[in-house]
């Protein structure tokens, strides 16, 4: 198949099948209506990868009669905010959409001339199809997943009209609209996509219409307005700098030299905003009202991610300047302090969040390094993160269904009442935490990055990075040691082992995300020599990551993920395969003698009644907890930013 | 390189645990002295072992000790790849792991004694990673990689040029030796709060294989420490044996203190010693990278 | 003597539990790991945890509060284990002889293996039963 069909199926499939979707209101019948098109997605992303890897970068332009369609649309989708601000009575949607739309109409009626186009309105690189796989491999998946979830959120809600048609209309919509973003060489067609994504998060978030929804679904619209207000600024002033509005021009392919900063600042604006950096990190953790689905997919593989990869995919424009510079402090300082807040949470989702949200810093912070180990590293950290974020918010969508609570207290010991389940949640966070996993591998790039000094600052971004890395240790340990606490009695586990449902798709969903990080991990030098090294030297850095061997090496430092992960594995498995404890030998905990005899880990209280052994988790609330860290860390987050524009300005 | 690294790896991994329970000896005899007693003979924490493996098994969960084997042979993986002169950054990574591990461990028994000593293991990792993980990048501008063999290539002592950056790692090793003032996730001596914390619902030859952990530890942090004075090596072999002096001092004479307070010294003063440790660098003793 | 059995000798880890004693022989039981008698130096170490523990040292005479205790501790040590009884109390009651709450002496409730007499025991006799216990230790297989 052509490049350009595929490109067109990569867009086109999933809004339609979301337009269909709208019209089929029986669960039965829309499992085949999102399952089909989403292996075809799926399939499309793989063949649009060989296809790119064999013949290079596709660039593109539809027929003209897409441009007015899009006009049209777009501006209808600027009104529609407008509205939204008026009925919802909220001032700040309404300012910032009025503003964009004014701004918009000015640009494209006023400066541009009539027919302006940047020419090629596509242009799918390896880059793009690193995100396009992201969105569509890992999207599908959720996608599917959704189906079983949202069928037992509604019996759970007791709702007597189904809503999900609008649910899934959306839910799929987004990962054509996000196809389109990473597609899109033109700017005016990228602000259109990045558009759609920040309507489709709205009604995401907004979905199940309580009270709650509905304000954090209006805190994510005006948080990302003010991202699409940057990127119609950003546009404005790059057109009034360089007469150019094409992507690849202003990274440095075209004819036109490096342009003012200010629009590209503006443009890392909009993708902070989007990828819900501090201070606007609070629409990200609002967004988990949202049933979970949606968390998977924002945190995973769409909205957040496109923020980063506006950041990343402009990266090569802003090299060696004071923006770079500025971008890698403001991204390691993300990284530090929202690890360091996730480590108060005891809510599931919202250590998630924050967990996504510093991951995203350390992306930005690597782009803002600039150099080829960085960037390679950005874009395996792209990929990993996706899927093993993808995996733990699943996991814990299956789990809240179950326990019917998202707090992590409430899963002690949750090894002994869903093993499979939570075994693959343990997996899943292994993979995020440890060596010789591939999210440990982007960090360990990612130093080496930093400590090459790479501007004056370089110390302070690489301070931040071994504190961040550090306090996501504590969180992720202290979860794995709930989970695996052992709660059982005497009698036998507290509650039944459930019998969990294997095989249903949201368990194979999960099966497959965990078996494609792991061995994604453990291929991670062919994974680089294969896709990361030619991607970033599509954008015009030099490979910095030699892969002889399936070593992977940095100029700096070499390691072997194979071998580590053989050795690592085993070090794991043989003992939980060989070691064993008859039942003879298991003696009850040590309780200073006052153990009730054989009724595990109970003890005899006042007057000789039995009293249970409780243990609860840590989480250090009064030294970093939100009420103790919020306002300096968006104190420092709003003074970075403003130190980044007056920069920018002067 | 001279190829034969993974050699010294091996033998390392064979001749650790009989130098490590050589020097557990040494400090018990030690402490002792200093207190003003005989102490037990320099091979005792050999009997100790030995007996342990005698014990009869007992166990709470078969989760604890799956980890505890894990505890183990990670730390062995770390000790053999810091002897092959592997990748630092690495080597810290893997002892995090293994570190991990024992925290599992602990946590995988419903025991109040073990789960206190967990979270405060975990506070301990937060307060010494992020000197550990400083130290190689300083390391790493001065010698221009992050690979062990950089060391042993780089001219001069790294002690002279990163002496502040040796006192951030006392700190953070302090800590990782469970030694007093921040033996607060295990208390070494018994008749405390916490029981023996993490290590509390192990016993016999487990406790055995927690025991052998540690000599590895013990090893490879000197090792560590020796690398400050790398050539001639010696030289750094004496200053770890001087640091491990050090270190039972400050043991004897120091009460435990609070996780927080382990926390703001650890990152107040360790990454602060770091930071102009690598302002100094900049400024007067000059970075590799950028000659 | 293989190489466990004579480490077992080498390294005696006592946990000290007081069923109700005066406090007089805890006093000298503490007084035995002083630098006066240093009981380290044969390996002894009061560890604490009876998980860890070979040598149950056992001071007052149990009374019917504490009975479960001292058995649940005697259980919670993995074999081989030692139980010894230090001072008059311990070992028959004692001056709490025939009083009501008392079970008068430690042997009603958990094997003793080592008797050490005296009101407070000397640190000398304590020393002495200790090893006497090793002795007792030295032998088993
Ligand atoms: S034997 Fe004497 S000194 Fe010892 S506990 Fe009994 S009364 Fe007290």
């Amino acid at each position: 198949m052509a490049g350009e069909t595929l490109i067109a199926i990569l867009i086109l499939l999933p809004l339609a099948t979301a337009a269909v979707g709208l019209a089929v209101k029986d669960d039965k019948l829309r499992r085949p209506f999102i399952i089909l098109p989403s292996m075809a997605l799926i399939a499309a992303s793989v063949l649009l990868l060989f296809r790119v890897l064999d013949h290079g970068t596709i660039t593109f332009t539809p027929s003209g009669t897409w441009d007015p369609i899009i006009l049209i649309l777009e501006l209808a989708l600027l009104a529609y905010f407008l509205y939204l601000g008026v009925i919802r009575k909220h001032v700040l949607v309404l300012g910032l959409a009025g503003f964009q739309l004014a701004l918009f109409c000015l640009l494209k009626f006023a400066w541009l001339p009539s027919g302006f186009k940047a020419q090629p309105a596509l242009h799918v690189d390896l880059l793009a199809v690193v995100m396009c796989l992201v969105i569509s491999v890992v999207g599908s998946l959720i996608v599917m997943y959704g189906l079983n979830y949202m069928q037992n959120h509604e019996r759970h809600l007791g709702l007597t009209a189904t809503r999900q048609h609008i649910f899934f209309f959306f839910l799929v919509g987004f990962l054509g609209a996000m196809n389109g973003l990473v597609f899109a060489n033109s700017l005016l067609w990228l602000f259109f996509f990045w558009e759609i994504t920040t309507l489709c998060c709205y009604h995401l978030i907004r979905h199940d219409l309580t009270d709650e929804a509905e304000q954090n679904a209006m805190r994510a619209l005006w948080m990302n307005l003010v991202g699409g207000v940057a990127v119609v600024g950003g546009m404005a002033l790059t057109y009034q700098a360089s007469g150019t509005l094409s992507m690849m021009e202003l990274t440095g392919f075209g004819t036109v030299g490096p342009v003012l900063l200010l629009p590209l600042a503006l443009f890392c604006l909009a993708g902070f905003t989007k990828a819900a950096q501090v201070p606007f990190q609070s629409w990200l953790l609002g967004a988990m009202v949202a049933p979970t689905p949606v968390s998977a997919l924002l945190h995973s593989s769409t909205m957040v991610k496109a923020g980063v990869y506006l950041v990343l995919r402009l990266a090569p424009a802003y090299q060696d300047t004071y923006l770079s510079a500025v971008l890698a402090i403001f991204g390691a300082f993300v990284f530090m302090v929202t690890s360091l807040l996730a480590i108060s949470q005891p809510v599931s989702k919202r250590v998630l969040a924050y967990s996504t949200i510093s991951s995203l810093g350390l992306i930005i912070c690597l782009a803002g390094i600039n150099s080829g180990l960085a960037v390679a590293a950005a874009v395996a950290l792209i990929i990993f993160h996706a899927v093993t974020k993808g995996v733990l918010f699943l996991v814990v969508g299956i789990v809240e269904q179950d326990i019917h609570s998202r707090n992590i207290e409430d899963m002690e010991g949750l090894t002994a009442r869903l093993p499979v389940i939570s075994g693959l949640a343990i997996a899943g966070m292994i993979v995020m935490l440890f060596v010789p996993f591939g999210v440990l591998f982007a960090k360990w790039a990612g130093i080496q990055a930093a400590a090459t000094p790479f501007s004056e600052f370089y110390p302070l971004v690489v301070v931040f990075l071994a504190v961040g890395s550090a306090a996501g240790m504590v969180f992720w340990v202290r979860w794995i040691g709930r989970l695996i606490s052992n709660v059982t009695t005497a009698d036998g586990p507290p509650a039944e082992v459930r019998r969990e449902p294997r095989a249903s798709v949201p368990y194979l969903v999960v099966f497959s995300l965990v078996g494609g990080a792991v061995v994604l991990s453990v291929l991670a030098a062919p994974l680089v020599s294969w896709l990361i090294n030619p991607a970033i030297a599509a954008m015009g850095y030099s490979p910095a990551l030699d892969t002889a061997g399936w070593y992977l090496t940095t100029p700096f430092g070499s390691f072997s993920p194979w071998a580590l992960f053989i050795v690592v594995a085993l070090a794991l498995l043989l003992p939980a395969l060989l070691v064993k404890a008859r039942p003879e030998e298991v003696m009850p905990v040590y309780l200073c003698g006052v153990n009730q005899p054989a009724e595990g880990p109970t003890f005899r209280s006042i007057a000789d009644t039995p009293a249970a052994v409780e243990t609860g988790g840590m989480y250090w609330t009064q030294a970093f907890g939100e009420r103790s860290l919020n306002t300096w860390v968006n104190g420092a987050g709003i003074v970075l930013l403003a130190a980044l524009f007056l920069g920018v300005i002067m | 390189m001279s190829g034969y690294e993974w050699l010294i790896g091996l033998a390392a991994l064979v001749f650790a645990p009989l130098l490590g329970g050589f020097l557990r000896g040494i400090d018990r005899k030690l402490t002792a002295r200093m207190q003003g007693r005989i102490g037990p003979p320099i091979w005792q924490q050999f009997y100790d072992f030995f007996k342990l493996i005698g014990k009869a098994r007992a166990v709470t969960t078969k989760g604890s000790l799956m980890w505890v084997w894990g505890y183990l042979l990670l730390t062995m993986l770390a000790v053999y790849m810091l002897f092959a002169q592997r990748d630092l950054l690495i080597i810290f990574f893997i002892l995090a792991f293994a570190g991990a591990c024992l925290i599992f461990g602990a946590f995988s028994v419903r025991s109040p004694y073990s789960h206190i000593g967990a979270h405060r293991e975990i506070m301990q990792m937060l307060s010494y990673e992020p000197i550990l993980l400083l130290a190689a990048v300083a390391i790493f501008l001065q010698t221009g990689t992050f690979k062990v063999s950089g060391i042993f290539e780089h001219d001069g002592p790294l002690l002279l040029t990163l002496p502040l950056v040796f006192v951030a790692v006392l700190i953070a090793l302090t800590i990782k030796l469970r030694k007093s003032p921040f033996d607060i996730s295990a208390s070494e001596h018994a008749h405390q709060e916490l029981v023996r914390g993490v290590y509390t619902e192990y016993s016999g030859r487990f406790l055995a294989l927690i025991e052998l952990t540690h000599w590895y530890e013990l090893v490879l942090i000197l090792a560590f420490v020796a690398l400050f004075w790398a050539q001639p090596l010696w030289i750094g072999v004496l200053l770890a044996l001087g640091v491990y002096f050090l270190e039972l001092l400050v043991d004897n004479i120091e009460a435990r203190l609070q996780w927080s307070w382990m926390l703001s010294i650890s990152w107040a003063a360790g990454i602060g010693f770091i930071l102009v440790n690598i302002i100094l660098i900049e400024l007067v003793f000059g970075n590799v990278l950028r000659l | 003597m293989g190489l466990v059995a004579k480490a077992r000798v080498k390294s005696p880890w006592i946990v000290h539990y007081c069923c109700g004693s005066c406090n007089g022989c805890d006093i000298e039981i503490l007084a035995c790991l002083t630098p006066m008698y240093d009981v380290e130096r044969f390996g002894i170490l009061n560890i604490g945890n009876p998980k860890h523990a070979d040598l149950l040292v056992v001071t007052g005479p149990v009374n019917r509060r504490n009975v479960k205790v001292l058995q649940t501790i005697y259980e919670q040590m993995p074999a081989p284990k030692l139980v010894m009884a230090v001072g008059a109390c311990a070992c028959t009651g004692g001056v709490f002889h025939n009083c009501y709450n008392t079970m008068g002496g430690i042997d009603k409730v958990v094997p003793v293996d080592v008797y050490v007499p005296g009101c407070a025991a000397r640190p000398e006799a304590i020393i002495d039963g200790v090893v006497l216990a090793l002795d007792k230790l030295s032998k088993i297989k």
